[in-house]
């Protein structure tokens, strides 16, 4: 199993992660250029916060082991698989209660921004054959995939 | 044998070099694509800005607006002046120079190599004098008046170079520049913090900059250049590694300001200093062409035989020339001069010398280039190349490369050079495209870059697809240097034309791509542009022409930019200039500017795919004008 791992000290703030993962969800092939960066439906699942020392702090889903998200979700949209450890999320059987929002540690989850009817999760670009789309594009190296 | 630096290596068009490059033992410019591969989206769409102690603030959804409100397409706008106005300020400094070395040249009463070309000029300007050199020192003052004027006062040359109906749209658009100087100086001050957020006014003085950019830094840095330099005269030529002699003692030039190595070509062929190398135990002198001035020394190779011997390559070639350790001496006056090579040249002992304060490489002996003080500066660079030779000779090995390029590129192209080769009309040339053996025009100029699809690798396989479709291509800039060393330029590459252009080239016995040679003759291709538009009868956004600069590198393409859309084209990039991120610089850019000046931007990076677009719009020009 491939987790994303995040070395805090390296990340300088770029923001490189967020666009690699709106580009990586904007339905259809679009190179950065295609980005409109004023939309509102371009999201990004991840997140820079900054400490109260002012250092960056990069937020992904972790995928957990003991998920929080799927733990607290009632309709089974979120569910842990054994096989990959994605915590996969499936909005079609989404009740929309948002419990899994409240319920995750990191506070990386979120419903979308345009209409509030479904979560926005990382998928950890499992259609996409290689790596996360937000490790390939960091510069320094402050995230990265490791086997667990 | 000798550790290759890294495997890692970004592709070149010219295999030859890419191979030559990932062998070399030390690090250069093609090792280090890989390692700045990951570039920053808010940089590469233009939504980050650092103009204020707030920032830098970078656009997203939610945070749509900087901390002092300013939007995406003020930010973009604001970032895309900043860069029109210093590449502007480039060509505008190559131009000042140039000038103030015509008028030193004729108040010296000095060699004027180009008398008609000073003809030309004064009939163009029309300025009359006592002799030469009274006229050229009008004609020099004429230029440099205009460019030192303020904003607010137009510049007086521009409607006597501008072709008419151009400078009618530039009068009624309100885009006639002042002061060229003056004009990058309101582009430095409109986008500083908190004063100019109107992203229209501010891609209006980009077309500004553009037309101060074309008419004095790119058309006129040519025209004077001719008159102390020679005219360009059309001739076979050697190109790319080859053109490298170990026995000489060998100096590359770097930069794009002709008229500055003026007094050094001359004192390299003197008797004096053909002793002293002889002494030194080289045959001779030789300068090397590489990047823009280097073109330029071709182009008018027929006045400095004997000391110039050809061009190798450009920009980016530059790293290699210097791995050959035949290179003696680097002597650079202006850009593009890599800092990449500084560590090569601690290598490799390899003498740095700068003639031009504004480009001083940090390695570099600064020996400022003064008219005044010429004999003495170049007495001191040549003792200092020959102590240089004579130390790092047999100190450091060979690496050359004497199979690379060719012997028969053929150069020399200008405005004047092939209207004579067509006879001194441009008729010719108008049947062709009206018959359809030519189906039109497409200029292929500009830098080359190694981001992307690979050192001249967009420029190279779209100039193929462009000859394969019947398309002439002219050429000016870096992508001269790429397209020339794989061979495009020799008349064998009729073979890779389409099957009319083929025809033509074969019995004219010409390339189907044609080397206008240096950037600067970007100004030399609106003047043939212009001039077949005028024999037709028609404006230039009418012909079948499309500009292109493929591999854009520098803030000075951009400048160049503006003046292709100023002139009306339509303009293909292959990566698009750090402006995606704002939607009304994307409409002004791509759409709206048809409706102002007629041209218009347009980006891909697929050379079958932006050949197909080229031939569209040909296709569709033709059509505008009944033609098959």
């Amino acid at each position: 199993m491939k987790r994303i791992f995040i070395d805090a000290d390296k990340c300088i703030g770029c923001k490189n992660c967020l666009v690699a993962c709106m580009q990586a969800h904007k339905p259809g092939t679009v190179s950065v250029f295609g980005l409109d960066f004023i939309d509102p439906a371009l999201e990004s699942r991840n997140k820079i916060l900054l400490d109260s020392r002012g250092k960056c702090i990069p937020l992904f889903c972790r995928h957990c082991d003991k998920p929080g998200c799927a733990t607290a979700c009632m309709s089974g949209a979120m569910v842990k698989e054994p096989e990959t450890g994605y915590v996969r999320y499936d909005s079609d059987r989404c009740a929309q209660c948002f419990m899994c929002v409240m319920n995750c540690p990191y506070g990386v989850l979120k419903p979308d921004r345009e209409t509030g009817t479904y979560v926005v999760k990382c998928d950890f670009c499992a259609d996409h054959n290689s790596e996360p789309s937000c490790v390939k594009m960091c510069p320094v190296k402050a995230i990265y995939v490791e086997e667990v | 044998m000798t550790q290759r630096y890294s495997c890692a290596v970004c592709p070149s068009a010219d295999k030859e070099l890419g191979a030559f490059i990932a062998d070399l033992p030390m690090e250069t410019s093609f090792h280090r694509v890989e390692s700045q591969e990951v570039k920053c989206g808010f940089g590469l769409t233009g939504v980050c800005c650092r103009l204020c102690a707030n920032g830098p603030c970078r656009i997203t959804p939610d945070s749509p607006k900087g901390i002092c409100g300013a939007n995406a397409d003020t930010l973009v706008a604001r970032n895309f002046l900043r860069a029109v106005s210093a590449g502007s300020g480039c060509y505008i400094h190559v131009i000042e120079n140039t000038a103030r070395n015509l008028k030193d040249t004729a108040l010296a009463k000095g060699e004027l190599k180009g008398k008609k070309a000073l003809e030309r000029l004064c009939d163009m300007l029309s300025i009359s004098g006592s002799d030469d050199y009274d006229k050229a020192v009008k004609v020099a003052d004429a230029v440099l008046c205009d460019i030192y004027k303020p904003d607010f006062e137009k510049m007086e040359l521009v409607k006597k170079i501008a072709y008419k109906p151009r400078y009618e749209v530039w009068e009624k658009l309100g885009i006639l520049p002042g002061g060229a100087k003056s004009e990058v100086f309101a582009g430095t001050v409109k986008t500083s913090t908190n004063l100019n957020s109107d992203p229209v006014d501010m891609l209006l003085h980009c077309l500004r900059l553009g037309i101060s950019t074309g008419i004095y830094g790119l058309a006129l840095t040519n025209l004077l250049n001719d008159v102390i330099q020679g005219e360009p005269e059309i001739r076979m030529a050697p190109v790319g590694l080859r053109v490298i002699d170990p026995d000489y003692i060998n100096i590359m030039l770097t930069g794009h300001q002709h008229s500055m190595f003026a007094h050094l070509q001359e004192r390299l062929k003197a008797e004096d200093v053909t002793k002293k190398v002889q002494t030194a135990g080289a045959k001779g002198f030789k300068l090397i062409g590489c990047t823009c001035v280097g073109q330029d020394f071709q182009l008018r190779g027929a006045h400095c035989t004997g000391v110039f011997d050809g061009h190798a390559g450009n920009n980016f070639t530059s790293e290699a020339v210097l791995a050959t350790g035949a290179i003696d001496a680097v002597v650079t006056e202006f850009n593009c001069t890599l800092p990449g090579i500084e560590p090569i040249c601690d290598e490799l002992k390899i003498k740095q010398i700068c003639i031009d304060s504004i480009a001083k490489k940090a390695n570099a002996d600064l020996k400022e280039f003064t008219y005044e003080t010429r004999e003495a500066v170049t007495n001191e660079i040549i003792d200092e190349i020959i102590a240089a030779y004579t130390g790092r000779r047999g100190a450091v090995p060979m690496n050359l490369l004497p199979e690379h390029g060719n012997d028969n590129t053929l150069t020399g192209l200008s405005e004047n050079t092939l209207k004579e080769f067509l006879g001194g009309t441009w008729q010719p040339l108008i049947d062709l495209i009206v018959s359809g053996q030519i189906k039109g025009l497409a200029a292929v100029v500009g830098c080359s870059s190694l981001a992307g699809s690979g050192h001249d690798v967009l420029t190279v396989e779209l100039t193929k697809e462009l000859i394969a479709r019947d398309i002439l291509v002219l050429t000016a800039g870096c992508s001269s240097g790429g397209i020339e060393n794989v061979g495009l330029m020799t008349p064998e590459a009729a073979e890779l034309a389409g099957p009319n252009l083929k025809a033509i080239c074969k019995q004219l016995g010409i390339p189907p791509v044609l080397n206008f040679g240096p950037c600067l003759a970007i100004g030399r291709l609106e003047i043939v542009a212009a001039e077949i538009a005028e024999a037709i009868g028609i404006d230039i956004p009418q012909l079948p022409l499309v500009i292109s600069a493929p591999q854009w590198l520098e803030e000075q393409a951009l400048a160049d930019g503006a003046f292709a859309l100023a002139l009306g084209l339509p303009l293909h990039l292959g990566t698009p200039p750090f402006v995606t991120g704002s939607p009304v610089a994307v409409q002004v850019l791509c759409e709206d500017m048809k409706s102002l000046t007629g041209g218009y931007v347009f980006i891909n990076n697929d050379a079958a795919e932006s050949a197909k677009l080229f031939e569209d719009i040909i296709v569709g020009k033709r059509r505008d004008l009944n033609l098959p």
